[in-house]
């Protein structure tokens, strides 16, 4: 049987286990990458189709994604098979686990926005109180910031605000739409901030066409796709981690391959439930469990999908000059950013994106038929809509655990995810309905709608915690630089290990934390300390 | 066979050579042209009752009509693909169909002595009035505005993405829509 010679092995393909073979496999490490979906081929994989050509005219077949809202029918097969692939949630709570396994991960589909944590996040509890500073500050991780924009190209507008750190931009120097500038007046009059969409630019801005290629062409990383890892092994002796067992996905036969050094970037829940998963005589609660928080203070940020939804009175009828429309712009968090008491009845606060030029769905209007048709001809592209993103506290009753029987098709435990969003998250989306309203009808806005209902824990595809860095090893699971407190071999990269994420899309910060601990691997090998 | 389907199935027929054009040696690697299973016959009703069909086929005229010579939910054989989708679709999902169906029928025979697919147009909107709420986040709580606001939102929907509207945007616009690229199978 063939043996890879490898110093470390990886596990996910995605922002975190790419960066981190986008670094090592420069540096002259070897490189095992185990990853549990196929490889895409963008050329026979893809092709173009009509939407009247699909089975179900583009509703997609019924009942095939219960918690996937994302897919569509066109892009049905990219996504996770949740019949193979089961979990739990409480009856009443429903949790959206929301999966891609294939080569790439979620990268392969991100929304690509890329906002830095600031010490807003990094020292929440010195802030109001609440919840655990992270190990570190900006100022540790803002050299990785520095060197991953400008890597996945982003683009936007430095604004020198605290609560959403300058970065190294494409710089974003477009002139706005008018509709864009009047809601900018609107939010400046009411003391909101607005800016740029910050965002990875190309036409593909992924670990498979950025990361992965630049690692491979060292030479130093093999990628092994359809491997799905079941269960980690431990030397009795040492405690270290020092195989890795996994399951074939096609053929279910079963491998082990020894590691070295471990990171795992399965992604927030996988990773999780691979540690758990992983008992021994050593850690009969989980690998790396000796603190009993694995699992727990998992959160995401919650998403009120459309807010508000206007119209630009002027735009209607196809009026209007013709840079009136168009464009899209982002309000960072500007509510409690006083230390201390909050002056709002909830903690922390939530961002928007906005965008102008969009055309309302015809179910917003009370009409049907000859009616309905003038107003949608009359309002085609005369929308403006925002949509929420707000911060969820990790608390620690809302966890991943494994399911006392469930398995997936590849015989592995399935978990139970436990969340809910509480009167914190529902205060703060009733205040972010309520000021959009104000903000746009301030711009001479029409609302249309508006609601603050959230989409349930999950759908955001943000999960974060269950395996969370602090300085304490008796309250976390990883040091600051994601290196396990009970297992030094042991590197969990994704987003498993944020204590807390404020309302800024963590993909950013997933890369930026696994190059910075990928470079401190290297340091601590050099050092024989692995 | 209705004249698009002729249209459809004419397109599809490769046109014959001259005998001097035709190649001699067989070519292992010839893409033949094929129709889709729509153009070959009638989809068979499977979920509705003729009834609850003929009602289905009537509210999504009136939601959705042909006008100014663009298809419309007729046109794009609405109700057919809904009794496709329906058939397929969880237990709930019918039962809002079907009740909603029964009860618009039901409330025409009250009103006028004959069924909702029979009404003259003002009348077929007086019993649609539940539409005229105001749109909000949760669904109504009255079972039959739920059905119509569905029931609107899959009719716009099945109509829009239909081979008719395709065909009339390509016929106006001369570009293709709905077009996107599309992902098979990885394995």
């Amino acid at each position: 049987m063939a043996q890879f010679d490898h110093d470390v092995v990886i596990i996910g393909s995605g922002a975190s286990g790419g960066m981190a073979a986008y670094v090592l496999a420069q540096a002259g490490v070897k490189c095992l990458m185990l990853e549990a979906g196929p490889m895409v081929d963008f050329t026979r994989h893809r092709s173009m189709k009509a939407v009247y050509d699909l089975p179900y005219r583009g509703f997609g077949e019924p009942g095939r994604f219960p918690h996937i809202t994302q897919a569509s029918e066109f892009d049905a097969n990219l996504w996770i098979d949740e019949k193979k692939n089961p979990y739990t949630h409480p009856e009443n709570d429903p949790y959206y686990w929301v999966r891609i396994r294939l080569v790439g991960g979620k990268t392969l589909r991100w929304g690509r926005a890329s906002w830095r944590l600031s010490d807003y996040e990094f020292k929440c509890k010195d802030h109001d109180g609440w919840g655990e500073n992270w190990p570190i500050t900006l100022a540790d991780l803002a050299p990785y910031y520095d060197r991953v924009e400008p890597l996945i190209r982003v683009s936007g507008r430095n604004e020198g605000w605290a609560q959403m750190p300058d970065g190294k931009l494409l710089a974003d120097e477009s002139t706005d739409s008018l509709s864009i500038q009047r809601f900018n007046a609107s939010a400046k009059k009411l003391g909101v901030p607005t800016t740029k969409p910050r965002r990875a630019t190309g036409t593909l801005a992924s670990s498979v066409n950025l990361l992965l290629p630049v690692a491979q062409a060292t030479g130093n990383l093999t990628i092994v796709p359809n491997a799905i890892v079941r269960e980690l092994g431990v030397d009795p002796k040492t405690g270290l981690v020092n195989a890795v067992h996994y399951v074939d996905r096609r053929s279910k036969r079963e491998y082990t391959v020894p590691a070295k050094v471990l990171l795992l970037g399965a992604s927030t829940l996988e990773s999780t439930r691979l540690l758990l998963n992983s008992k021994s005589r050593q850690y009969p609660a989980g690998l790396a469990n000796s603190s009993g928080v694995l699992g727990r203070y998992l959160f995401d940020q919650f998403y009120v999908k459309n807010t508000v939804t206007a119209l630009v009175p002027e735009a209607r009828g196809g009026k209007g000059p013709r840079n009136l429309m168009g464009g899209a712009g982002y309000v960072p968090r500007f509510t409690n950013l006083k230390p201390g008491k909050p002056e709002k009845n909830y903690l922390r606060g939530w961002a928007w994106d906005f965008g102008s030029g969009g055309t309302p769905s015809p179910e917003l209007f009370p009409q049907w038929g000859t009616e309905l048709a003038q107003t949608m001809a009359d309002v085609q592209g005369a929308g403006f809509g925002m949509t929420t993103m707000g911060e969820s506290l990790p608390r620690f009753e809302h966890r991943i655990s494994i399911h006392p029987t469930l398995k997936d098709e590849w015989g592995t435990p399935a978990p139970h995810i436990e969340q809910r969003y509480t009167e914190n998250e529902h205060n703060m989306a009733k205040d972010a309905m309520e000021s959009g309203v104000a903000l746009c009808e301030g711009a001479g806005f029409e609302v249309l709608a508006a609601h603050a209902q959230m989409v349930p824990p999950g759908e955001s595809i943000h999960e974060l915690g269950t395996c969370r860095m602090g300085a304490d090893p008796k309250k976390s699971v990883l040091n600051g630089f994601n290196q396990a407190h009970d297992v030094r071999n042991l590197f969990v990269l994704d987003g498993s290990a944020f204590p807390s994420g404020g309302v800024q899309n963590p993909t950013l910060t997933i890369m930026a934390l696994t190059m910075r601990a990928s470079e401190y691997l290297m340091e601590q090998k050099k050092q024989g300390k692995l | 066979m209705n004249r698009r389907r002729l249209l459809q199935t004419i397109a599809a027929t490769p046109a014959l050579l001259p005998a001097q054009q035709i190649n001699p040696s067989p070519d292992e690697s010839a893409v033949l042209q094929a129709a889709s299973t729509d153009a070959a016959g009638q989809p068979v009703r499977r979920f509705f009752t003729p009834a609850q069909f003929a009602t289905l086929g009537a509210l999504a005229d009136r939601i959705a009509p042909s006008l100014s010579g663009r298809p419309g939910a007729k046109e794009a054989e609405v109700a057919s693909f809904l009794d496709f989708l329906l058939a397929n679709s969880p237990r709930s999902r019918q039962a809002l169909y079907q009740r909603g169906l029964d009860s618009l029928d039901r409330a025409a025979r009250t009103k006028h002595q004959k069924g909702f697919a029979e009404l003259a147009g003002a009348d077929a909107d007086a019993l649609m009035a539940p539409l005229k709420t105001k749109w909000t986040y949760a669904m109504p709580a009255d079972p039959q505005a739920a059905f119509l606001r569905a029931a609107k939102a899959d009719i716009i929907r099945a109509t829009t993405n239909s081979r008719a509207i395709a065909e009339a945007n390509a016929a106006g616009r001369r570009r293709a829509t709905g077009l996107n690229p599309y992902w098979h199978v990885i394995d």
